[in-house]
């Protein structure tokens, strides 16, 4: 309710679930949004925040043959991005280029650079590497984890390593890590595993039910976001993971994403299916006086993490990316196809 | 008079005057010496610068010619006067000379023959002095001689004396004369010591014996507790007198004194033991109670006389017995530390701090520089405080332990239906029953005058307030350590919390939850009016420390602040109670989870029967229901009920719509379907679906049901579904719809969650044909009698 009127709205065609930034475009702040619909043809949209920040221009319409779970942007190369889908029963990944030029071709189509579709388990998501400009790609599906080497120029991706993460549970996402191009977290029914991507064999876990999404602190290290169905927002230090170093209550239902702002420390950004965004300032109690703050609740610890609710939405929210050009601007999408962007700026703490 | 006085004065003056002037030469200084002519006045004639001429012409020209006469006849009569007096002392002058040329004439002839007497005078006197040198040396001799027999006079009488030592020694023992004993024997120590080994030995032993037996009797008197003060007094000053180590026999005393404490000591153990034994007992009579007490209290009289006597006879014992007295005191607080150790109630306390405080005043009698009850004041400081501590962790004991025994009790497995409640109660009970003891105790010490605790009375109001407030704030951390939602991160809970939270019952955290509440809006509010009604029958100042948080208080950080506590319990409250929502979903999720993640949706079946997850699903839902019934009171809101059940006719009214439009969408294409379930959304005014939740079975219930099918749609979402997978879904959530309505409060938010769940499926479905409504019914149907044919046999 509050703030429901700062939002910027764009209407998606059909339903949807992902979005994210265009990290590669340094001139705008873009962000490119995947439909979601069974039996349409889904498309692929690049929506421009306008200089005066006034408005979201349609910058170009793609479609793109299958329903699409997940989507993300090369960090190197704005034309360039990957989407997860599936079509009823199969699930693919691939790697797509915006065809140039694209403004004057009518319907104009995507360019498949590459598939990612090693073997025919249920892809999840798909992790670029995680700056500047390298080769690498990492795709996750329900059993294994693949770290793929894309060449742009011949169009081709292969399999450069593959870890089984064994039959049971299923992963369901993961993220890689920015302090540490080499690890990167990977989320499952009961908890959350690391790897090295030089082995590619599990480094650590953490055990903890329900995870939904993670991510980890860019300018922080050693620090991991997640977000879990009925628990809310846990944030890992994860030099010691056995317990949270910080919990937020999260939404009234399920929290289904989470972000971290890359500039603002602490910033965390989630969504959830309670059709609401929530804009949190995570304080991480200092470990000094931990002990003693949690013993007694000190006035500190009753400062309400909670910075705003975004409730302006009709339906579940499940995508959510922070621009990284203009981190203050974040754009979500709710399941009903809206998306909105929002400017967190009248809350950001003051300095 | 006065006019008589002066001419009389005056002319005694003249007399002075003349009389200098005959005497010496000097004129009188009152005149001036040339008192000149022009200023010369009539008194100049009294001057010795006087101008008889001028004084002449000057009386001539001021006065009158009868002036004049009357000035003439007055110098006549004063010329006449001072011949008179002239002629006076001529006369007597002449007489004086005559009588003094006559003595001296006299001593002339008196001096005549004085040098021939002294003379003989001075011979008399010499032969006098020889013939005493005579004498003298004549009786030299003699006296000499008598001198010496006087010195072995002496002599004798006190060899004589040593020889009768021993016998009157022995003759002083009979009658127990024992200082004239020692005066007897230290006076002739010296000669002992002398002559000891030779000439007196048999004697010297002799009344050595006798003195050892002395020594022995004195020892006895001074031990025996039956001899007066002074007797014993005595007697230790006649050992000390007899070089007796007197030192070691008071450190025997008061080793005795002190074995006489722990006897004491034992006593008061058993007097302590006796009140809690008596307990029971001591509610019908005091008697028992009393008896011990008096018994303590003689011996602690016989401690003080002790005291006294040992202070009389050894005065430099003092610190010693500081210390012994003090020993008592401590170990008395020792004691009742130990009791308070053990739970007694304030009754007993007061009774052995009463105990505790007769003794030290008793003891300050005897002893004012051991300062006695300023040191029992800081011990029974300590101790009250110790009480205090230790009844609220007692308290706080009994709440979890009360708490806890739902925990337990389910494991056993049979009656949960009785052990929620019971517990709920029971802790309820605890808490407030418990509290107001707790309270009556420490206004049981506040009523109390004894003089220790008098002074204590302000710190105990202090402590008992503290006490509160610290009890709650731990009953709160304990509540959260209960419910195995710890915000402790130090400890290793966070690896088992997952596996904790399921063990949990999760019953427990409603418990805690209603608890609470309870504290919250009943518990506190009844202890601060107790808390408060204890005050006013004391003063009030101390009203105004206890009610109000105290001015004091800030300084010794918070006291009871019952505002905070109501603050910390209503969060409390509701974040158990979301806490019990949470785990109680999350375990239907977990179900739902298995559900929807595990068949192959778009290789579904036709649907012949609703699926076990709906029972499950049921039988969850009727679990929470009884633990909900058990603890949450039913809500206000029957009313409410109304309001809503209108709302149900107004999505009853807003089903058709919906069922057309599923049917409708039977033969239309899925994109219409779409735009259409945007429209309904949009003429359906947004469903507030998470709404605040009460303390109420209704509400929390139907928060549950929510969140539940929430994330079944959420679920559902997540899949592709067949045709017949999507009828599937249908069916269950069509038979949910039934069986629902009758539990669940908000009938309109539960229908369009439903339906959000058929939509949702209905999306994600492949190739939406519902099933029709007749094949529909007869499966419900099918279903329901299926169920209302378990459900007799299992109940």
């Amino acid at each position: 309710m509050q703030g429901g009127s700062t939002g910027i709205g764009y209407g998606l065609k059909y339903q949807a679930r992902c979005i994210a930034d265009v990290k590669a475009d340094t001139d705008h702040t873009s962000f490119i949004a995947g439909t979601l619909s069974l039996k349409e043809e889904n498309e692929v949209h690049l929506i421009r925040f306008s200089s005066g920040g006034t408005e979201l221009v349609c910058e170009g319409l793609f479609s793109h043959p299958n329903e699409i779970w997940d989507l993300s942007s090369c960090p190197f190369d704005q034309r360039i991005f990957s989407t997860v889908f599936s079509s009823g029963e199969t699930y693919g990944a691939a790697i797509w280029q915006i065809p140039e030029l694209y403004g004057e071709l009518n319907s104009p189509q995507l360019e498949h650079i590459g598939s990612l579709d090693a073997l025919n388990s249920k892809i999840k998501c798909t992790l670029w590497w995680p700056s500047g400009r390298h080769d690498k790609l990492i795709s996750i599906d329900e059993q294994n984890l693949y770290l793929w080497s894309l060449d742009t120029l011949k169009k081709t991706a292969q399999v450069q390593s593959q870890e089984s993460a064994g039959m049971l549970p299923y992963l369901s996402g993961g993220a890689w890590d920015p302090h540490d191009v080499n690890s990167i977290a990977s989320t499952c029914e009961s908890s959350i595993q690391f790897w090295d991507l030089r082995t590619m064999k599990k480094t650590n876990s953490i055990e903890h039910a329900h995870i939904r999404n993670v991510d980890y602190d860019t300018k922080k290290k050693y620090v991991l976001v997640t977000a879990e169905d009925e628990s809310g927002i846990h944030i890992w230090d994860l030099r010691m993971h056995k317990i949270p170093s910080l919990e937020l209550p999260g939404h009234s239902h399920w929290t289904w994403a989470v972000r971290c702002n890359p500039e603002y420390d602490g910033l965390i950004l989630s969504a959830g299916t309670d059709s609401a965004v929530n804009l949190w300032l995570a304080s991480p109690p200092r470990t000094d006086d931990l002990s003693s703050e949690s013993l007694v609740e000190s006035p500190t610890m009753q400062v309400d993490p909670l910075l705003n609710s975004y409730s302006d939405y009709e339906d579940s929210v499940y995508g959510l990316a922070w621009s990284s050009r203009e981190p203050w601007i974040f754009a979500s999408v709710s399941y009903d196809g809206r998306v909105v962007v929002e400017s967190v700026k009248p809350h950001l703490p003051k300095k | 008079m006065e006019v008589e006085d002066a001419p009389l004065d005056d002319k005694a003056k003249r007399m002075r005057d003349l009389l200098s002037s005959f005497y010496s030469a000097d004129p009188p200084p009152s005149m001036p010496a040339n008192a000149s002519s022009k200023y010369a006045t009539l008194d100049t004639i009294n001057t010795t610068s006087f101008d008889a001429d001028q004084y002449m012409n000057l009386l001539v020209q001021k006065s009158s010619l009868e002036g004049l006469l009357q000035r003439h006849v007055e110098m006549a009569a004063e010329i006449k006067n001072l011949d008179t007096d002239l002629q006076m002392l001529v006369y007597e002058n002449y007489n004086k000379f005559i009588s003094a040329t006559e003595t001296i004439k006299r001593m002339k002839n008196n001096i005549v023959g004085m040098e021939s007497n002294m003379e003989q005078l001075l011979e008399k006197i010499m032969s006098v002095q020889s013939r005493s040198d005579g004498v003298n040396t004549s009786l030299f001799e003699q006296r000499e001689h008598i001198e010496k027999l006087h010195r072995t006079r002496n002599l004798l009488r006190k060899v004589q004396f040593i020889y009768d030592l021993p016998s009157r020694l022995g003759k002083c023992i009979k009658s127990e004369a024992y200082a004239d004993a020692v005066r007897f024997y230290t006076g002739a120590m010296p000669i002992f010591k002398a002559y000891g080994d030779s000439s007196f030995q048999d004697c010297k032993r002799a009344s050595e014996e006798a003195v050892a037996i002395i020594i022995k009797n004195l020892q006895g008197k001074l031990f025996s507790d039956s001899e007066s003060i002074q007797a014993r007094n005595e007697a230790a000053m006649l050992l000390k007198q007899l070089d007796f180590p007197v030192d070691s026999l008071k450190a025997k005393l008061l080793e005795k004194l002190e074995q006489f404490l722990d006897n004491i000591q034992l006593e008061s153990g058993d007097i302590s033991n006796a009140l809690v034994d008596h307990d029971e007992p001591s509610k019908q009579g005091k008697f028992p109670v009393s008896v011990p007490s008096a018994a303590h209290e003689a011996s602690t009289h016989e401690f003080v006389e002790a005291i006294r006597a040992y202070r009389m006879i050894f005065p430099d014992s003092e610190q010693q017995l500081i210390k012994l007295a003090q020993d008592l005191v401590t170990k008395q607080f020792k004691a009742t530390q130990e009791q308070i150790k053990r739970q007694i109630r304030s009754a007993d306390l007061l009774e052995m701090l009463r105990v505790i405080w007769t003794d030290v005043l008793l003891m300050d009698e005897v002893l004012p520089e051991a300062a006695l009850s300023d040191f029992s004041l800081e011990a029974a400081r300590v101790a009250v405080k110790q009480y205090i501590d230790t009844t609220f962790s007692h308290l706080l004991h009994n709440v979890s332990d009360a708490l806890t025994k739902v925990q337990c009790r389910p494991k056993e497995g049979v009656e949960e239906e009785y052990s929620l409640q019971s517990s709920l109660e029971a802790s309820k009970k605890a808490v407030t029953e418990g509290s107001t003891d707790v309270l009556q105790d420490f206004r049981q010490l506040l009523d109390d005058n004894t003089g220790l605790l008098v002074k204590l009375r302000d710190l105990i109001i202090d402590w008992v307030q503290e006490g509160f407030q610290d009890f709650f704030r731990k009953l709160d951390d304990h509540f959260l350590l209960l419910s195995g939602k710890t915000n402790s991160t130090g400890q290793d809970q966070g690896l088992t919390e997952g596996t904790q939270k399921d063990k949990v019952l999760s019953g427990l955290d409603l418990v805690l939850a209603q608890l609470s509440v309870f504290i919250e809006q009943s518990g506190i509010p009844r202890i601060t009016e107790a808390s408060d009604s204890s005050v006013f029958k004391n003063s009030i100042e101390i009203a105004a420390s206890f009610s109000g948080g105290g001015v004091r208080g800030y300084e010794y950080g918070p006291a009871f602040v019952p505002a905070e506590i109501c603050r910390i319990f209503r969060s409390a409250g509701e974040k158990f109670l979301h806490l019990y929502i949470k785990v109680r979903t999350q375990k239907i999720s977990v179900l739902s989870r298995k559900r929807f993640t595990t068949p192959n949706w778009v290789k579904h079946k036709e649907p012949r029967e609703v699926h076990m997850f709906v029972d499950l699903f049921l039988q969850e839902l009727e679990a929470i229901g009884t633990e909900v019934k058990q603890i949450l009171p039913q809500g206000l809101h029957r009313k409410h009920r109304r309001t809503d059940s209108n709302g149900s006719t107004n999505s009853s009214r807003s089903n058709p719509l919906r069922d057309d439009k599923i049917l409708r969408s039977n033969t239309q294409r899925a994109r219409s379907q779409l735009l259409e379930t945007h429209l309904a959304k949009l003429f359906k005014q947004k469903m507030e679906i998470f709404t605040k939740v009460e303390h109420t079975q209704e509400s929390v219930g139907t928060t549950i049901v929510k969140l539940c099918l929430k994330s079944l749609q959420e679920f559902v979402r997540l899949q592709t579904f067949n045709r017949s997978g999507f009828q599937q879904i249908q069916l269950d959530i069509q038979f949910l719809r039934t069986t629902l309505k009758e539990t669940v409060e908000d009938e309109a938010a539960i229908d369009f969650l439903l339906d959000e769940v058929i939509v949702a499926a209905a999306e994600r479905c492949l190739d939406p044909i519902p099933l029709e409504p007749p094949i529909l019914d007869k499966l419900i149907q099918a279903k329901l009698a299926k169920t209302s044919e378990q459900s007799p046999s299992s109940s």
